[in-house]
């Protein structure tokens, strides 16, 4: 009879544990960062400044925050940051696949190095490129020192140009890391179709615009959903390259919110501009995952 | 999948292809070398490589200026401590979905995954606030177990994958041979699941490592790790070429040297399982 109980819980444990054991992590989540973002959304409409406060009061933070100069120079910045960015990154890692696609020798010690950025800190990243751009002690000054004085990058302080150095930097610290994503795709694709595609003469231009690029597609889509959300989430980068500066030249959603919050004490603001920037990321994501559900199944 | 090459052709793309990385490690090596050398040696001109006099003054100077020790410190406990508590967590909520998958599974996973792309921003007030009540600001306690919140979907995920890439003949011959629950676990799945539980862990020390956007917001002079310390030399004011290059290559050391090693991990765990 013993026996028998026994048989049935370790039965019953073996059902439920595994439930049992998913739980923490799946209600940490749920919690963590569903309940949180509604908190956020909640606090975007009411009247909360330095400190929450429940007064309810509808839109008026969104529409204060449209009317907004700052809010509408950060997104401006964050269009022409994430476009270039992507771009970019995009062009280049293909670029960069393709080549070390060509049985180069010693492929095996050249792909860490072009990923060797990617394991760095976004703040180290932007420390070390706010030196080298810095026109008193980086590139330009390095340049004045090899006899061509009449050099001139001084992007980094001048209000026009300052958010082209943050592509810069991003651009270093991402494009091995978009490399590697397209090399996997390349390297998924079946060499049947290439020879085919050989031996019935195509060149090696059209090859690659007729057969291999169309084939990366998957590749394509998942650079621009993890560039689009690395752009839109991008914060310590512009603290550590420009500071937002010069004025608010290259001030990004994330760090308008930040100081709206944190310096202004707008806390209702900030938080309608958190909720914006949450919904362009999902406007982005949740078709992705969609796509990504559909196809596995 | 690449075609036949002519030698020539070969050595010409492998030529180029070294001095691209050379190109992108350049800054790298730069700020490493500059950081060995005297101010004076640090602006010469024509630009000094190797032929100068190595010296570790700029290190003693910025250690001395700034307790480097206590923000290593702080580094080394927040990114291994968060680690490690995720894992404890991820562990059997990876071992449940990979070995009694459900129907919902793969919705499960891909819908935790999906709120590890979600901009912190949009968690940061609830945090922020429950950390002025808890008293939880400036701690390393906090850090630690924020780090390890936004950080479990990719440990949960990347565990998963690797369990997934266990044979599961090996727990029914174990299971045959009358291997209950527990010896299934601790004999057949243990050894097997240490090298992705590894794996894991030296990715996810990276992330919280390099973490910035929480480590920056949560903590003043007594929890901050590395990035804040790097953060804290971000305006050149006072400090020269060379002591900057100093700071920031000991901010770095530790991940070039596990960056070496983690490559693969990165991609996998950055692109969310685009790449294997």
């Amino acid at each position: 009879m013993t026996r028998q109980g026994e048989t049935d819980f370790r039965t019953r444990l073996q059902h439920w544990l595994p439930k049992v054991v998913l739980s923490p992590s799946l209600a940490m989540v749920l919690v963590f960062v569903y309940g949180f973002i509604l908190f956020t959304i909640y606090l975007s409409f009411t009247d909360s400044r330095i400190l929450p406060s429940y007064g309810w009061v509808g839109l008026e933070n969104y529409s204060k925050l449209w009317r907004l100069s700052h809010w509408t120079t950060s997104l401006t910045n964050l269009g022409i940051y994430a476009f270039l960015y992507i771009t970019i990154c995009t062009a280049l890692g293909l670029a960069l696949a393709i080549f070390l696609d060509q049985k180069i020798r010693g492929e095996g010690a050249l792909r860490p190095i072009y990923l060797y950025p990617m394991a760095l800190s976004f703040i180290v990243t932007g420390t070390a490129w706010k030196w080298f751009l810095d026109p008193g002690i980086g590139i330009e000054h390095t340049m004045h020192l090899w006899g061509w004085e009449s050099f001139r990058f001084g992007w980094i302080k001048d209000r026009d140009f300052a958010i082209y150095t943050l592509v810069i930097a991003a651009v270093w610290q991402t494009s091995g890391f978009v490399m590697a994503m397209f090399l996997a795709g390349l390297r998924g694709i079946d060499s049947e179709i290439m020879k085919a595609a050989q031996i019935d003469g195509a060149s090696n231009f059209n090859l690659y615009r007729r057969i291999v690029i169309p084939l990366l597609r998957p590749a394509f889509l998942s650079a621009f959903v993890i560039l689009a959300h690395l752009a839109i989430k991008s914060y310590d980068l512009v603290i550590a390259l420009t500071g937002g500066g010069p004025g608010r030249a290259t001030e990004l959603p994330a760090t308008f919110m930040y100081s709206y919050t944190f310096t202004r004490n707008q806390m209702g603001i900030g938080a309608s501009s958190a909720v914006i920037m949450l919904m362009t990321i999902a406007a982005i994501m949740v078709p992705y995952l969609y796509a990504e559900l559909r196809e596995r199944k | 999948m690449a075609r036949a090459v002519t030698p020539r052709r070969k050595a010409l793309n492998t030529a180029l292809a070294w001095a691209i990385g050379l190109l992108i490690f350049f800054p790298i090596l730069w700020t490493i070398l500059t950081s060995f050398k005297t101010e004076a040696e640090a602006i010469a001109s024509p630009p000094l490589f190797l032929n100068f006099d190595w010296t570790l003054e700029n290190y003693a100077v910025v250690q001395e200026r700034s307790d480097y020790m206590k923000f290593l410190l702080n580094s080394v406990i927040i990114a291994g401590g968060s680690t490690l508590l995720g894992i404890i967590v991820a562990v059997p909520a990876a071992w449940s979905m990979a070995f009694v998958p459900s129907r919902r599974t793969r919705d499960i996973l891909l819908w935790m995954l999906s709120t590890k792309m979600l901009p912190a921003v949009g968690v940061l007030y609830p945090i922020y606030l429950l950390f002025i009540r808890l008293g939880l600001l400036d701690s390393r306690a906090g850090l630690v177990v924020v780090l390890m919140l936004i950080n479990l979907p990719i440990i949960v995920w990347m565990l998963y994958t690797y369990f997934r890439e266990i044979p599961g003949e090996i727990l029914e011959a174990a299971r045959m041979d009358g291997a209950g629950l527990r010896e299934e676990i601790l004999y057949v799945l243990t050894p097997m699941a240490v090298p992705g539980i590894a794996s894991t862990i030296l990715l996810n020390f990276i992330l919280a490592w390099n973490e910035a956007f929480w480590t920056l917001n949560l903590t003043a002079a007594d929890a901050a790790p590395l990035t804040a310390f790097i953060a804290s030399y971000s305006s050149p004011e006072g400090l020269f070429y060379a002591k900057l290059s100093a700071a920031s290559t000991m901010a770095i050391a530790p991940i070039l040297i596990l960056g070496w090693f983690s490559q693969k991990q990165l991609v996998r765990g950055l692109t969310f399982g685009a790449v294997k």
